[in-house]
């Protein structure tokens, strides 16, 4: 179990600390001064401020987090909701994990600052249900916070800030990630994204006012509010300030975190996981978790953020960083990518149900020799009529991988079909 | 569903604004009493919940950690996406199955341990990662593992 | 009232609807303007995941789907360009890879949306080398439907269908991604007062009733349209039939009495067209010509009224209201005040089902004639037109002119009796409980000799020398 990212910066300087997971020991390191100064200001002084400071959601789709919460209704007569989505169930992703096992208070004081902001008077944990030390950690700290009278009524003797927060687990759906699929799950149905309109801030939870945000994204406020709006931009890029928690897997030295300014170069990203294992070449990375497209080796010098990553026709996704070396398969790969979205489709609209399940059958039947031209065609166009045209982003998520390996790692496909077998015989097992 | 857990997801309630927010709740409970939600166990759910039985089964059928079935005594899942794979996940799950003499995913013979494969548990920088009873156990190799399941009863 | 275009036409809609339903309201959709869709249905909540009623519409960048998009004033959609009309084909691509070649075996064929839709908008040719998805076929889903896992399409309309309106909610559909399967709850059944409903709702052969199978290929039926007579709701249908038989009923849109619903009792009743009728006029038992029949009708009005004797009219809620209208006035004139009537009661319900179990109680009302199910008294003739009110009330009357279309203790018991024809084999009309007079033309012929009440009456008054 990882206790700490390789490389550390504000967020997760602590995590190695056991006494971090406890109130007063992550007071003693300045916990709940943000939530302190928070509370000194308007509620739309808090919502602004977190506006200017340009925090990005970190759930992977970078969605301006201050512009969110600016959605809630300022008075509503129905209970406002916030949603903590701690469902990472994006492969290559595994940062929220480590910050809800480790820095579970500054979740919570994130989100009782985002309550302060948005007037919401609960919230909702949305833990996988796989994640059961975080469960633990996170139903531990609430129950600290509920002793100290930091939830409940009248928080840091403000009369009127009631809060009240709930740890909900998930029980093994990747979908259950999207923000309607977790706000059906929590409802106790099916994780089967909603169409939108209407959107969560008008009827979310339970049909009530609701923001979502992600673990990271709550964890970076309380920062954010204690050493102020300047210091955040300070790092990162203009249009991605601060950091995150970079997470590097696959065939690297030293896989594990890394807690890096956003822009940073992917080089440098896979650089301090100790660069490709054992001396061999670069294939690929993933540069966003398995949703985003592949980049070939010659686009290493990319900064790592969204501005940069959509350039090269990919995203940032959740920074989950997959290296593959010159032993592998492109084609396996594919076949493994498109099994997961098979596997994961919701099965609501159309496009993804059959779509998902026809892209595996493609890539199996390529990766086990017996594919032709017309389905390597078949490849290219079927991604296509899944784009853009479903309830939610899956579909997308689901298509553009497929599409990213063809780009850039045709020939791996093509040589399958001319070989009627995997050249690779070094490629990881199937 | 025994009295005592019936009590429990009761208390539950009050924690949402609809009461069916406690549904996933619930449903860990009951399983947690035989493994598995047994027919009798979806209608007393439905009943509890106000619902039709074949809405709770479609939430039982549609998440991963829900069986309708019964399981072995133990769980033992590999993961087996991307990142754990290209670390020989998959060789390793392979020859953890064959240790067991269960192929292709299932249940021991003597109903000790079902083994399986996951998709990605979060656990990327540790890979190959297996849950063995909801706890993870990460930096695998093929003989830690095997040692971990020799070891369940 | 804002005003959209759709390929170029404008359009003023209601406001606050959604762009399917304000087509839908204009009584376009599918009609003028051709957006196909699965899922939506003008009844049923929104469920929005087929896709395939797409449009474009202009400043969004994405392609939207019509069911769930709000009209705004100025909106301008297009539903025929090249984007369109290939998403549109990518949908019908996608849902027929899997799709079971069940053409030649399905009831469905010939009214079946995939087949229609793949056929104007489809791909002209298979791409799939993939082996389909096998499933259930051919299951009882309970008493009434037939289900073909394979042929579902997983529109869900069935699904909203039962949670909405029976509220009895059988249905669901379990499991994930491409192992999505429409199911009922191990060991329990798809069985409700509207059951049926479910066959004309689902766009493919995966719901079909059993009642229907294999019986003919719809594209020899012919569509005729009427009004259900077992209840006071009068829920619109169409009767189809072929060489004279009809084959089903099929509920017909009306969105003030029965929207696009009907029961299944309502809708199996087809089936009393043909059974129990009098086939044959009678005298005292014996089967005579209708000629006679009407002749000794005659003999014992004309006796009755030469002897300033007491005639009791008893009027049916069954017949319509040209043959209510016709007897009041025979009445009148034989000076026998107005005619009395039964009406069965049962049970109902909150969605259609009403507590009076014939279609015409309120025409009797409006006609001055009174509800009675007390004994009919003293009366030397009673002409009665059905047998809604039982023979036991007809202790104390002498003779009983009967005119009725289905068998009955009563026919037994009168001195003459007539065959009438059925609300299927004349033009007529009821008043439903809320007053609304609603038409229905002849669907079959009798293959017998049988008259509407109305000619009936007439023939007897003529031949009593009533004028």
């Amino acid at each position: 179990m990882i206790v700490e990212p390789y490389v550390k910066n504000y967020l997760s300087e602590h995590y190695g600390d056991d006494a971090y997971r406890t109130l007063a020991g992550y007071e003693a390191k300045g916990g709940f001064a943000g939530l302190k100064k928070a509370v000194a200001l308007a509620p739309e002084q808090v919502t602004e401020l977190v506006k200017t400071s340009g925090l990005r959601g970190r759930g992977g789709a970078g969605f301006a987090t201050g512009l969110k919460w600016s959605f809630m209704p300022k008075t509503s007569d129905r209970t406002k909701v916030i949603v903590v989505n701690g469902d990472e169930s994006e492969p290559g992703s595994f940062k929220d994990r480590l910050i809800m096992e480790r820095g579970p208070f500054e979740v919570l004081e994130g989100l009782l600052i985002g309550a302060w902001a948005m007037g919401a008077q609960r919230s909702y944990i949305y833990v996988r249900g796989e994640y059961a030390e975080a469960i633990r950690a996170l139903e531990s700290a609430v129950a600290e916070l509920y002793k100290k009278k930091l939830l409940g009524k009248n928080i840091l003797g403000k009369k009127g800030f009631e809060h009240d927060v709930v740890v909900h687990s998930g029980a093994g759906a990747y979908i259950c990630g999207e923000e309607t699929g977790l706000l059906e799950s929590l409802e106790g149905k099916k994780g089967q994204p909603r169409k939108k309109p209407p959107f969560p801030a008008q009827h979310g939870a339970f049909g009530l006012p609701t923001t979502v945000n992600n673990i990271e994204t709550f964890a970076h406020v309380p920062f954010i509010l204690e050493r102020g709006v300047e210091w955040f931009k300070s790092r990162g890029t203009e249009k991605s300030p601060g950091t995150t928690l970079f997470g590097v897997s696959g065939h690297v030295e030293r896989p594990g975190l890394f807690e890096l300014p956003l822009g940073t170069p992917l080089r440098e990203v896979i650089g301090h996981a100790g660069g490709v294992r054992g001396g061999r070449r670069l294939k690929g990375v993933m540069p966003g978790g398995l949703s985003m497209q592949i980049l070939p080796p010659t686009e290493l010098d990319v900064p790592m953020a969204e501005e940069f990553l959509s350039q090269k026709g990919t995203h940032l996704g959740t920074g989950g960083v997959m290296v593959m070396d010159e032993s592998v398969c492109m084609v396996r790969v594919a076949t493994v990518v498109s099994y997961f979205f098979r596997d994961e489709s919701c099965g609501q609209c159309t496009q993804c149900r059959e779509g998902t399940a026809w892209v595996h059958k493609l890539c199996q039947r390529i990766e086990q020799g017996r594919g032709t031209e017309a389905d390597l065609r078949l490849l290219t166009d079927v991604p296509k009529l899944m784009e853009g045209q479903t309830i939610c982003a899956f579909a997308d998520a689901a298509a553009w991988p497929i599409q990213g390996l063809l780009r850039h790692f045709r020939s791996d496909f093509e040589a399958h079909l001319s070989e009627k077998k995997c050249p690779f015989p070094e490629s990881f097992e199937l | 569903m025994r009295p005592e857990t019936r009590a429990e997801i009761e208390s539950l309630f009050e924690r949402y604004p609809q009461k069916r927010g406690a549904l996933l709740p619930a449903i860990y409970l009951v399983q947690a009493e035989k493994g598995f939600v047994d027919a009798e166990s979806t209608r007393e759910l439905a009943a509890l919940f106000e619902i039709a039985p074949v809405e709770v089964h479609e939430v039982l059928s549609f998440y991963n950690m829900f069986y309708t079935e019964p399981q072995g005594r133990h769980h033992v899942y590999v993961c087996t996406n991307l990142p754990c794979s290209l670390r020989g996940a998959r060789t390793l799950l392979a020859g953890l199955e064959s240790h067991l003499g269960v192929h292709g995913g299932g249940t021991t013979r003597d109903g000790r341990i079902t083994i399986g494969h996951e998709e990605c548990l979060g656990s990327c920088g540790t890979a190959p990662v297996m849950r063995v009873d909801g706890r993870y156990h990460e930096n695998l190799d093929l003989g830690a593992a095997r040692r971990i399941v020799d070891e369940l009863e | 009232m804002p005003t959209i275009t759709i390929d170029g036409t404008e359009y003023e809609v209601p406001e606050g609807r959604m762009v399917l339903q304000a087509i839908d309201d204009l009584g376009l959709l599918m009609n003028g303007v051709d957006i196909p869709h699965y899922c939506w249905h003008p009844k049923l909540t929104i469920d929005g995941s087929c896709r395939l009623c797409q449009v474009e519409i202009e400043g969004m960048p994405k392609l939207q789907i019509a069911c769930n998009t709000p009209v705004a004033n100025g909106m301008k959609i297009h539903t025929k360009n090249d984007r369109v009309l290939a998403a549109r084909q990518g949908v019908m691509e996608l849902l027929l890879i899997n799709h079971p070649l069940d053409c030649p075996i399905c009831d469905q064929a010939g009214e079946c949306k995939l087949q229609d839709y793949a056929f104007q908008w489809g791909v002209p040719e298979s791409r799939t080398r993939e082996p389909r998805r096998p499933a259930k076929k051919a299951v009882d889903l309970g008493p009434t439907i037939v289900f073909d896992q394979e042929r579902c399409i997983l529109c869900r309309r069935c699904v909203r269908f039962c949670r909405e309106v029976p509220k009895t909610g059988e249905l669901g559909v379990f499991n994930r991604g491409d192992e999505s399967l429409l199911e009922v709850f191990p060991g329990s059944e798809l069985d409700n007062p509207y059951s049926m409903n479910v066959a004309d709702i689902c766009p493919v052969g995966a719901l079909t009733t059993r009642d229907f199978r294999f019986k003919i290929r719809v594209w020899f039926l012919d569509d005729v349209k009427s009004v259900c007579n077992q209840c006071s709701r009068g829920c619109n249908i169409v009767a189809s039939r072929s060489n004279n038989n009809v084959y089903r009923f099929v509920p017909r849109r009306n969105d003030a009495v029965n929207e696009t619903w009907m029961c299944d009792h309502g809708r199996m009743s087809y089936k009393l067209n043909a059974q129990g009728r009098v086939a044959a006029p009678r005298i005292d038992g014996r089967e005579v010509s209708f000629t006679d029949a009407v002749k000794r009708a005659a003999e014992l009005v004309r006796a009755t009224l030469d002897a300033k004797a007491k005639i009791v009219g008893v009027a049916s809620p069954f017949a319509s209201n040209a043959d209510l209208a016709a007897f009041r006035d025979l009445l009148t004139k034989l000076g026998a005040g107005s005619a009395r009537f039964s009406v069965p009661r049962g049970e109902a319900d909150d969605v259609l089902i009403e507590a009076e179990k014939a279609p015409n109680a309120a025409g009797c009302r409006a006609l001055g004639m009174t509800e009675s199910s007390d004994p009919v008294g003293r009366a030397d003739l009673a002409l009665v037109l059905g047998h809604t009110t039982t023979a036991e009330v007809f202790g104390d009357v002498g003779n009983i002119v009967l005119v009725d279309s289905h068998e009955s203790a009563l026919s037994a018991r009168a001195a003459v009796v007539l065959p009438a024809r059925t609300f299927l084999e004349k033009t007529g009309a009821f008043t439903n409980s809320r007053g609304l007079v609603q038409k229905f033309a002849a669907v079959v012929e009798p293959d017998f000799e049988a008259w509407s009440e109305a000619d009936t009456l007439a023939q007897i008054a003529a031949a009593a020398g009533i004028s």
